[in-house]
């Protein structure tokens, strides 16, 4: 059907993507976006090469907790955004730089 | 996919085309979305495009054959996550909706060009390994397609991913369910209001 | 043979030199409490015991000699021993003869002086020292006591140390008889080369072993020492001068005892002098005791009148030696010694009443001046008794000890100068001038002294000076006893009878005499001493003197012949500008290279800091510095911004995944 190789494809873009977001945007939640994309391309992985997986399924559970952990990855993500907003008054990345030397 | 009449054209050869211009449709539209999601200076519009990236990939899970998967997919991911990221990103304070880059006035946002040469590594680095993945599958994808052990469309994958979720994948189901719990805790513990003293 | 067995008179001879020296040590260790010479006096009593023990034992016996061992250096021993002949006894005898009677005297002239604790110990090292010279065995240590007795002379002359004349004194008579002693120094290195030993009897017995010119250079080398103990000219300055200490002093050191030191140690060692040492011998005192009379006749200080007659007198006991009949020469050594410290002690006797009245009346008068005095002849006749015996046993008046002696010596030399050639035939006719000089000044001595009306007045009125006390009379009369013949000779005129020189002319050549002269010499000095009381008495009791004071002749006698200018130009100043050159060359030179090798080494030392500091630790530095800035330069990675971490940490994968792929694969 449709090679291995171009779902990998895809999902090399998706991640380039994400990358993208989490390295260069200005604002939080972009990069949790980011974030987002990135775990879904890796997800799409999972899927692509769990077709050859009938024995087990490995493939697809695993997806399954990927998405699972995602999810809650964004939601606890988002309450700290907030708290980190609420204390220093911006989700600029940038301006967090209390651990600077 | 055999078996389902195709509509437009007759033959295999056209129908093996149709999925794989499916998919390719679905491949471009995902990728074009995400693209351009991390390009645009709007969040607002950013996250829609998220929506429809989610959207996107949740189709190609269906080529993959992982149907369960792609329902999951639009359900969490679409229905949950992105409803989570809106509400959280509407109802918050102006100041959360700026996307402060520096000396930008138009439509898409300059991209810091050292990480867009990271991230086109990345994508160069995959891409070879995905094509030379294709030109030499690995042994057991080798294996398994002689053992005749690949999924095909007519697989109940459902039935056997409930029945391999409760006996072989049980522990980490259940860890996950606690992790869930703990996350909800955590979630709601961070964002409650503190009461004055 | 030397031996090591202590018999009786060496015991007492022993215990002569010693016993002193335990005095010594007691006074110096007691101090101020030793001030009453109780110690010393009864220490020279008892080593005039010894010493007359001695005499009696080995006079006319067999000599005694015993040596122990010193030291060694490398193979050669040195020793200390005793030399027990006539010579050392009589010497060791007349010291402590003389001696006593000194510090008896002692104890009344120099009552209530401050320092006389100090008095007391020097005088008892002095009298040890002496002895120590005469019973000597080896020229070592007759010079180490010879060297002791300068010493002690030094310290006695600069008693009054407060005094800078009397400094200035003992610093000349030291510095003089360092001169010396460099002589006696050369004398003994000669011996020591040629013989291997230093004992006096081994030089006695073979002279010959010096090749002749050594032989010449060390006779004369021995005769330089002398010279400058005994004062011959021109070595004597320093016995004027040395006339600032106590007069008690004066007596023993510089007129009886030290002095005759040198005439001893000639009298030693006689035999190594050979015919061209002795005429020098003989010449230089003859002239010593011509200049010296020629001096004495117009001094105005008592002391240094005796002075000058006392180097008059060390002149003719060198000629003395110079003739070869030793033995005449310490006859007239042991004469001399009794009158000649009488004289002192009498002069000491007159100048002690002299301050006295000085200090009563509170007069600015020099009590040792003659001007000042006159007439004391009323006023202290027991004084003037001793004074006159003892001035004419100077003058060698017969019945007097001095006629005996002097008169022997110049009919010897009459004698001897028959024999000689040449020049040395004017030596006896200069020796019968200076008995007529010598007659010439002792009497006007007497005259200014004891005739006339003393001359010092004061706003009082008449001043009368005492008596001396009688702890000073005794023994003054004692040595006035000792000067006249009977001790002597039982003849008073003929000397051939003198027990004396009988004991100690067993080993001299004897010159072939002329009777004649034997009447002819004593006839004449008495004549002229005469003649001399007459003229004095004219001059100046009478108050006629018809010379000019203004002359020439009166100008260099009165002024010592103008040799202490003379050396004081020549030698003093002259090292002194030595010195002075030297403390420049010292100072700029010497300094200067020092200071200019420390600014060197300090230079090299800031160099060194400059090296350290820079570039050494500057090395240190700039490796701290390297790895500061290393250490700067990852922290800028650290700029709590996210996205940087993960920027870098996806490079780091990024650079991982490229170098599996190209590399690896």
């Amino acid at each position: 059907m449709i090679p291995l190789a171009h779902f990998l494809i895809v999902g090399a873009c998706l991640f380039a993507a994400g990358l993208y977001a989490v390295l260069a945007r200005r604002n939080a939640i972009l990069v949790l976006v980011g974030i987002e994309l990135m775990i879904n391309a890796s997800i799409l992985n999972l899927v692509a090469f769990g077709r050859y997986d009938k024995t087990l399924y490995g493939g697809q559970v695993f997806a399954l907790f990927a998405i699972v952990l995602a999810a809650a990855a964004v939601a606890v993500a988002l309450a700290i955004i907030l708290n980190v907003y609420k204390f220093h008054k911006s989700v600029n990345p940038e301006d967090i730089k209390n651990l600077k030397d | 996919m055999d078996q389902i009449p195709g509509r437009k054209g007759g033959g295999q050869k056209e129908l093996m085309s149709m999925t794989a211009l499916l998919f390719y449709g679905f491949a471009t539209v995902a990728i074009a979305s995400a693209w351009l999601l991390v390009s645009i200076r709007n969040i607002a519009r950013s996250l829609f495009l998220f929506f429809i990236v989610l959207f996107s990939v949740a189709g190609l899970y269906v080529f993959a054959l992982a149907d369960f998967v792609a329902i999951t997919q639009i359900l969490v991911y679409v229905g949950g996550v992105l409803v989570l990221m809106l509400f959280a990103f509407m109802l918050s304070n102006k100041e959360l909706l700026k996307d402060l880059q520096v000396g930008v006035s138009h439509f898409f946002a300059l991209p810091a060009w050292q990480s867009a040469v990271i991230a086109a590594s990345f994508l160069a680095v995959l891409i070879y390994t995905s094509l030379q993945l294709g030109a030499e599958e690995p042994s057991w994808i080798s294996a398994s397609r002689e053992k005749d052990t690949v999924i095909t469309p007519t697989d109940q994958t459902i039935q056997h991913i409930g029945v391999q979720l409760m006996t072989r994948y049980l522990l980490p189901f259940e860890i996950v369910s606690v992790l869930l719990m703990a996350a909800l805790i955590g979630a709601a513990h961070l964002t409650r209001k503190e009461a004055k003293p | 043979m030397p031996a090591t067995a202590l018999t009786y008179p060496l015991l007492a001879a022993l215990s002569a030199v010693l016993l002193p020296f335990l005095g010594f040590l007691l006074s110096a260790a007691l101090g101020k409490k030793a001030g009453n010479g109780a110690i010393a006096i009864s220490a020279i009593s008892l080593s005039l015991l010894a010493a007359g023990y001695a005499f009696s034992q080995v006079w006319n016996q067999e000599p005694i000699h015993v040596q122990w061992n010193w030291f060694t250096v490398g193979s050669q021993e040195f020793h200390v021993g005793l030399m027990l002949d006539n010579m050392a006894v009589l010497m060791l005898v007349l010291v402590c003869l003389i001696a006593l009677p000194v510090h008896i005297y002692s104890a009344a002239y120099m009552k209530g002086d401050p320092g006389i604790h100090r008095y007391w110990t020097y005088l008892s090292l002095f009298c040890f020292a002496m002895l120590g010279l005469v019973v000597a065995d080896n020229l070592l240590l007759m010079y180490v006591c010879w060297e002791l007795v300068g010493f002690a002379s030094y310290l006695l002359i600069g008693f009054w140390f407060t005094k800078d004349a009397a400094v200035q004194a003992n610093k000349k008579a030291f510095i003089v008889n360092r001169i010396g002693d460099l002589g006696f120094l050369i004398g003994i290195a000669l011996t020591y080369s040629h013989l291997g030993t230093l004992d006096t009897q081994a030089l006695v017995a073979a002279p010959e072993t010096l090749p002749a010119p050594w032989l010449t250079v060390a006779g004369l080398a021995f005769f330089l020492g002398a010279m400058a103990k005994s004062a011959q000219f021109p070595l004597h300055v320093w016995l004027p001068d040395a006339m600032e200490g106590p007069t008690s002093v004066s007596s023993l050191i510089h007129a009886a005892t030290m002095v005759a030191a040198g005439v001893f140690l000639l009298a030693r060692i006689f035999p190594v002098f050979n015919e061209t040492v002795l005429l020098v011998i003989a010449a230089t005192g003859a002239i010593t005791a011509l200049v010296a009379a020629y001096f004495a006749l117009t001094q105005f200080d008592i002391k240094k009148i005796l002075a000058f007659s006392t180097i008059s007198q060390l002149g003719f006991m060198m000629v003395g030696i110079g003739i070869g009949m030793y033995p005449v020469a310490l006859f007239h050594l042991s004469t001399h010694a009794f009158f000649k410290c009488l004289l002192f002690l009498c002069a000491g006797a007159v100048i002690h009443e002299m301050q006295h009245i000085k200090e009563t009346h509170g007069l600015a008068i020099d009590p040792q001046d003659i001007r000042n005095m006159g007439g004391l002849r009323k006023h202290m006749p027991l004084t003037f008794a001793a004074m006159l015996i003892a001035s004419l046993a100077l003058a060698g008046f017969p019945f007097t000890s001095g006629y005996l002696s002097k008169d022997a010596l110049i009919v010897h030399s009459f004698e001897w100068a028959a024999l000689q050639p040449g020049a040395a035939k004017l030596i006896p006719y200069v020796l019968a001038l200076v008995s007529m000089l010598t007659s010439f000044y002792i009497l006007r001595l007497l005259a200014k002294v004891f005739f006339g009306s003393f001359s010092v007045t004061s706003a009082n009125g008449t001043l009368r000076p005492h008596e001396a006390p009688a702890k000073m009379l005794v023994p003054m009369l004692f040595l006035a006893g000792c000067s006249l013949f009977p001790l002597f000779s039982i003849h008073p005129l003929n000397d051939g009878h003198v027990w004396l020189m009988q004991g100690l002319t067993t080993t001299v050549s004897t010159l072939p005499p002329l009777r004649m002269l034997h009447l002819v010499i004593p006839l004449l000095t008495a004549s002229a001493t005469c003649i001399a009381a007459t003229v004095a008495w004219h001059w100046y009791v009478n108050g006629r003197y018809p010379l000019k004071t203004t002359g020439l002749f009166y100008r260099l006698s009165q002024n010592q012949g103008y040799l202490d200018t003379l050396y004081d130009a020549t030698v003093v100043r002259p090292i002194l500008r030595l010195s002075r050159l030297l403390l420049w060359a010292d100072h700029y030179i010497v300094d200067r290279a020092v200071n200019g090798l420390a600014a060197l080494g300090r230079s090299f030392a800031t160099t060194a800091a400059w090296i350290d500091q820079r570039l050494v630790d500057g090395l240190v530095r700039l490796v701290g510095k390297l790895a500061w800035g290393l250490g700067n330069v990852f922290r800028r990675l650290q700029t709590g911004r996210v996205q940087h971490y993960f920027t870098t940490l996806f490079l780091l994968i990024l650079v991982i995944l490229l170098y599996h792929i190209v590399v690896l694969l």
